[in-house]
């Protein structure tokens, strides 16, 4: 018997509200996969995008002062207006290679938009293929669910708190060095001017992330709460983007071959590819699509996608819960 | 500390029904338990987790009503479940976390503060005997240890009272000695109301003041333990160290209805005119040594097999 062994004793003391119980299996969450070693290394890693384009914003700003700095992210900008065809901004580009600190909105959100679209997106899938098919099939397989839900927690609280687990490592990765590369150009102006001209950006940030991560960890969450091996769970995720992303470059790239208009071939095939419609919202939210090229399926997809993710987990959970 | 003493029933439901795929795994029932501790005992399939999941709100009924510590059922089932601490049967923890870290967590999700949760849950693990183990990942725990943490968990936001699936299975006999000790210690010490569905008729009368017997859905009995091992009619129990046979043959010569249950135990129906008096005579005639002499007493087992099988032949 401990030395300390006092028995049994009454606890008297003021509890927390019921409403912030989630917040619990979020930090339960947290606090476990912090231990991760490889989470922890891809948290670090995804840090070097972020880095980049911090010094792409500042070598933008030394080019409103220094034309010899243009040089780079001319290059840089015709390149990524070119790839989208018609979706691209040319006239913009040309406007901001003469002035660019009239284009500052327009060259910053480019550079958000390649922090976004290409390295986040990318650790995003890894991180998340890495973290969510264990959150809810350890929980099915160990009967935890049972434990959480004998509190005063409804099973929604319960894949909320799941899901609060994503989000927290995506802000990570996503929305804090975004606003830090966002603070740091405002840093780096020198012009007062640049919070009026790109005041907005902070919010399309929060957008663009909120866009990300939700269908995202919804989905991830669905396919963890479909099973109780975490490895089938992580292969259909994985499954998921590589599918459609091949099957979205062999119909598009098929069809370039016939010399096929791309613009088009992009908008019939977008759906099927999630890398895809993800990109498409985030070049809409950036304010980088004319208005001609704006399309309602991709939100629609994405919508659906969240609804139906979070929908299937949500009833996993509480049908688990029948004897 | 805080007392149920003011009121008398801890669970007070009437018309409760549950279905699974048609077939009615609780059947309109009308259920009243008393403070203190209550055995809740049933075939497999009668319904008893069942319960037990409706009064949590873990599963929906379909239909009643009623009060569980004097608060509206099933209305306010999850500010319920901060007074309910709750073993369930299965074997379940959060793989990963440690054993005082899944009680801690536990007690957060009661609305503990952190650091309070972690001194109480170090302050339960001592009152459950998890020592340094504790540390170790749930995972790794034996069947044994993990009941223990399950009753730690149970235990930790101080509940009312204490629902109980199962306990003591997979402890060794000593073990579950000390388990029924802490069970005893919290109903009598500590006041709480214990709700206790186990297979185990020993753990039964080891700690429980009354019995509720489910079967097929439906209550067939709920009393008092002391009324259950009521004898029907007046008898002795005897104990004797050999030639018991012999003695219920002679004592059957002298009249007397004897039933063996052993070659040392006997069971002795006195009817208006007989005595003891002549049992000890007929013992000295017969030189048979009576070790132990107390008044019969039906046994639980009985009176659960009898309720039992009384459902069944009604159903056929």
């Amino acid at each position: 018997m401990p030395i300390l062994d006092l028995g049994y004793r009454p606890w008297t003391g003021a509890r927390s509200g019921e409403w912030w119980r989630w917040s619990v299996v979020a930090r339960t969450g947290i606090s476990l996969v912090w231990r991760g070693t490889w989470v922890k290394r891809i948290l670090l890693f995804a840090t070097i995008p972020a880095l980049i384009t911090m010094f792409g914003v500042g070598v933008f700003e030394q080019g409103t002062r220094d034309e010899s700095y243009r040089i780079a992210f001319n290059r840089f900008l015709m390149e990524r207006n070119r790839e989208m065809g018609p979706r691209g901004r040319m006239s913009e580009v040309k406007e901001l290679i003469v002035d660019p600190s009239s284009q500052r909105h327009f060259g910053w959100s480019n550079m958000l938009l390649w922090y976004f679209r290409y390295p986040q997106a990318f650790w995003i899938v890894v991180i998340i293929g890495l973290v969510a098919p264990r959150l809810i099939s350890y929980d099915l397989r160990s009967r935890g669910y049972l434990l959480y839900l004998s509190r005063p927690l409804s099973p929604a609280g319960y894949v909320f708190g799941k899901a609060c687990i994503l989000f927290f490592l995506l802000a990570m990765i996503t929305t804090i060095p975004a606003l830090a590369i966002y603070a740091g150009g405002l840093l780096l102006s020198n012009d007062y001017g640049s919070l009026l001209q790109t005041w907005d950006l902070p919010f399309r940030i929060l957008l663009a992330t909120a866009v990300l991560v939700l269908p995202t960890s919804a989905v991830a969450l669905a396919f963890s709460s479909l099973t109780q091996e975490s490895r089938f769970a992580a292969f259909a995720w994985f499954a998921t983007w590589v599918v459609g992303w091949v099957t979205y470059l062999v119909l598009t790239g098929s069809a370039m071959l016939n010399e096929s208009d791309v613009n088009e071939l992009h908008r019939r095939w977008l759906l099927i590819s999630p890398y895809h419609v993800l990109g498409h919202l985030q070049q809409e939210i950036f304010g980088l699509i004319p208005e001609q090229e704006h399309m309602i399926g991709p939100w629609i997809v994405s919508g659906l996608a969240t609804v139906i993710g979070f929908y299937v987990a949500h009833w996993r959970v509480a049908r688990m819960l029948k004897v | 500390m805080y007392s149920n003493k003011n009121t008398d029933n801890i669970i007070e439901i009437q018309g409760l029904s549950k279905r699974y795929r048609g077939q009615f795994a609780l059947n309109n029932v009308d259920i009243t338990v008393p403070v203190g501790v209550t055995g809740l005992l049933g075939p497999n399939g009668s319904g008893k987790s069942t319960f037990i999941k409706t009064i949590l709100g873990l599963v929906r009924a379909e239909k009643g009503h009623g009060t569980v510590l004097g608060m509206a059922w099933p209305r306010l089932v999850k500010k319920l479940r901060d007074k309910i601490g709750y073993l369930p049967e299965d074997d379940c923890y959060i793989l990963g976390l440690q054993g005082v870290e899944c009680v801690q967590m536990m007690a957060r999700l009661s609305g503990l503060p952190t650091t309070e949760a972690l001194r109480r849950a170090h302050e339960v693990l001592d009152f459950c005997d998890v020592g340094q183990e504790r540390y170790r990942n749930v995972e790794t725990y034996s069947t044994g240890m993990r009941q223990k943490l399950k009753f730690a968990q149970a235990l930790v936001h101080d509940p009312q009272m204490i629902i109980l699936d199962e306990p003591t299975t997979g402890l060794d006999p000593t073990q579950r000695e000390e388990f029924l000790d802490r069970i005893h210690d919290l109903a009598h010490r500590f006041e709480k109301s214990i709700l206790l569905s186990t297979h185990i008729l020993h753990d039964v009368q080891h700690v429980c003041d009354q019995v509720i017997i489910l079967v097929r859905g439906e209550v067939r009995l709920c009393d008092t333990l002391e009324n259950l091992q009521r004898p029907t009619q007046s008898g002795v129990r005897i104990s004797v160290i050999h030639d018991g046979l012999r003695f219920a043959e002679s004592l059957r010569r002298d009249g007397y209805d004897v039933q063996c249950d052993s070659d040392q135990e006997l069971r002795i129906n006195v009817k208006g005119s007989q005595s003891l008096q002549s049992i000890w005579a007929a013992s000295k005639r017969e030189s048979v040594l009576i070790q132990r002499m107390d008044e019969a007493r039906n046994s639980l087992e009985a009176s659960f097999i009898e309720i039992v099988s009384e459902k069944k032949h009604a159903h056929t």
